[in-house]
């Protein structure tokens, strides 16, 4: 392993270079600095500890400090966000400055392309879901065994209430799929760039659709937020999470850059 | 969900009627604070660097860089550990030692959320972490500290993938790992992986055909008269079990099925009753599905090397 005796840098970003002025601070309070390299340059900060650890609330108040530099980084121009934890270490032969330096210079093709198709846009996440209660009111199973409950006794109807549920989620589930490829379809209209998160946040009772990471022009989050309110006007039964917009995290990498 | 506030001039639908206000997306860290986590642990640029010290927790050195932007969690559930040096192995070791009570020279292989179905009643599931390590597969709960299920590897005679439907009602995996004492059924959040590495790491974990599942009829025996129950019979590496419908666990299980006899007598589904007799005892069966009588006849041969009758 590398000696960890020497110093290291935590990254936040790449960006563009040129730009100089105070950075301000980073996690824990850390002096922000950057490494620059043809017309590029990485945030950092001078780190000597290991890497961030421990209990879940000091992790999460880190990773929310880190985001915080990105975003503001982001807010002044284009940035290529970097995960939580990368610390780039020295050695004897190159201190880590000399790492991260050469590491912009090796790949300023690439770095500068992406941070160009970046330039200007900002992620926004959607999550569309779909409450079973209302998504299903129509079902004829379900509407079958909603009359049936009517006419049985309390004790029955609750062991009915939760096979309608059943049945609720069920057919949910297959509106869900049937609607995917046309909620996709229109909400790929509305950004130039794309990603699918495969974690999705629903709520109780909600079986979710789909979830976009969208990259979009910042003068056009609106057209986004128009098909949203398009789509909850024309299915009642949608549940939407829509947050940003954010610095591109889920455009940042760079294919080509590893040695894989 | 997050609603959020509304700030500009309704805009017209494409027909004419208005659509209500373009939504506006919220930045709000009470309700983004899950999707950031995931983003900064997940995502960003990643470095070919040999210098990096750790990506998102975990200490680098020779790892598949392609997989460096996963998240350690990420990294562990698909047991990316093997790919790693000594030294950083040693490291993550010492961190999940505080966690999980590991033996000196025990690794972790993998890692995921999961937990274990309690055999005795009420039969429930309890939550925890599954732990693959290079002599163990467990279920650990951290809080309060429990360890919920475990079993050496050497024990583990058979591991194969039941679909079973879980309380929030869609179908989910459960990995089914039989050893010489008991099958346990343990849900995990990959279980396709989880019993791949297993086969891969177990010292001689043998492959199983997969559970043949069938609708049988089990004359339960009544205090008054025998009754024969509807319900799902299981052929598989842990033998045969019999599982009413709406019972949650099953009524019976045998091991090793010594023999197997067809007698005629009315069932609900025919005039043929499969008398089976095991370690446990004798039950009577019914079914409908020729291949399941034909797997149930066959498994007499293969387990006991016994002769079937007819």
């Amino acid at each position: 392993m590398t000696p960890a005796t020497t110093e290291g840098l935590y990254l936040y970003a790449v960006t563009a270079g040129g730009a100089e002025g105070d950075l301000g601070t980073g996690i824990d309070d850390a002096r922000l600095h950057r490494v620059s390299a043809r017309d590029l340059a990485a945030v950092v900060h001078r780190h000597t500890s290991g890497p961030y650890g421990g209990a879940d609330e000091d992790v999460r108040r880190r990773v929310v400090e880190h985001s915080e530099v990105v975003d503001r980084l982001w807010q002044a121009g284009a940035v290529l966000p970097v995960s939580f934890n990368v610390i780039v270490a020295g050695n004897a032969q190159a201190p880590a400055r000399r790492q991260v330096a050469g590491w912009l210079d090796r790949h300023a093709p690439r770095l500068t392309a992406r941070l160009d198709q970046v330039t200007g846009r900002g992620e926004l996440q959607v999550e569309i879901g779909l409450e079973q209660h209302e998504a299903a009111a129509g079902d004829p199973r379900v509407l079958a065994l909603r009359a049936e409950l009517e006419e049985r006794p309390a004790g029955v109807r609750r062991l009915m209430t939760k096979r309608l549920e059943q049945l609720e989620r069920d057919a949910t589930a297959a509106l869900a799929g049937d609607l995917y490829p046309e909620l996709r379809r229109r909400l790929v209209a509305t950004a130039p760039d794309i990603a699918e998160n495969r974690r999705m946040h629903p709520e109780r009772g909600v079986v979710p659709v789909l979830g976009l990471s969208l990259l979009v022009p910042l003068d056009q989050v609106d057209q986004v937020g128009i098909e949203l309110s398009r789509i909850r006007a024309e299915l009642p039964a949608v549940r939407i999470r829509y947050v940003g917009p954010w610095p591109p995290y889920s455009f940042a990498d760079l294919p080509g850059t590893t040695s894989t | 969900m997050t609603e959020p506030s509304a700030a500009v001039a309704p805009p017209q639908h494409p027909q004419g009627g208005l659509v209500g206000p373009a939504l506006q997306p919220t930045r709000d860290l009470g309700a983004t604070l899950p999707d950031l986590l995931d983003a900064l642990l997940d995502k960003g640029v990643y470095l070919d660097l040999d210098l990096i010290v750790t990506v998102a927790g975990i200490p680098l050195i020779g790892v598949n860089l392609r997989a460096a932007v996963a998240g350690v969690e990420t990294m562990l559930e698909h047991g990316m550990m093997r790919g790693w040096d000594e030294q950083t192995r040693a490291w993550v070791r010492e961190s999940l030692a505080r966690n999980v009570p590991l033996s000196a020279d025990e690794e972790v292989v993998a890692r995921m959320p999961g937990g274990h179905r309690r055999d005795a009643p009420p039969g429930d599931w309890r939550p925890g972490t599954v732990y693959l390590t290079s002599r163990r597969l467990l279920v650990w709960r951290a809080d309060p500290r429990e360890m919920l299920w475990q079993a050496a590897l050497e024990d583990i005679i058979g591991i194969d993938l039941r679909t079973e439907r879980s309380v929030g009602g869609e179908d989910r995996d459960r990995l089914a790992v039989t050893t010489r004492a008991e099958t346990a059924l343990l849900s995990v959040a990959a279980p396709g992986r989880l019993m791949a590495l297993l086969r891969e790491h177990g010292p001689d974990a043998p492959t199983h055909a997969p559970e043949l599942r069938a609708q049988v009829w089990y004359l339960e025996e009544r205090r008054g008269a025998p009754a024969w129950r509807g319900g799902t019979g299981t052929l598989g590496p842990g033998g045969l079990t019999w599982q009413g419908a709406g019972d949650v666990s099953p009524a019976v299980r045998a091991r090793e099925i010594r023999t197997v006899q067809v007698r005629r007598a009315r069932t609900p589904v025919g005039r043929q009753v499969l008398l089976v007799s095991a370690d446990e005892g004798t039950v009577r069966l019914a079914t409908r599905d020729a291949a399941w009588a034909r797997a149930l006849t066959s498994s007499v041969h293969e387990h006991s090397g016994g002769d079937p009758c007819h």
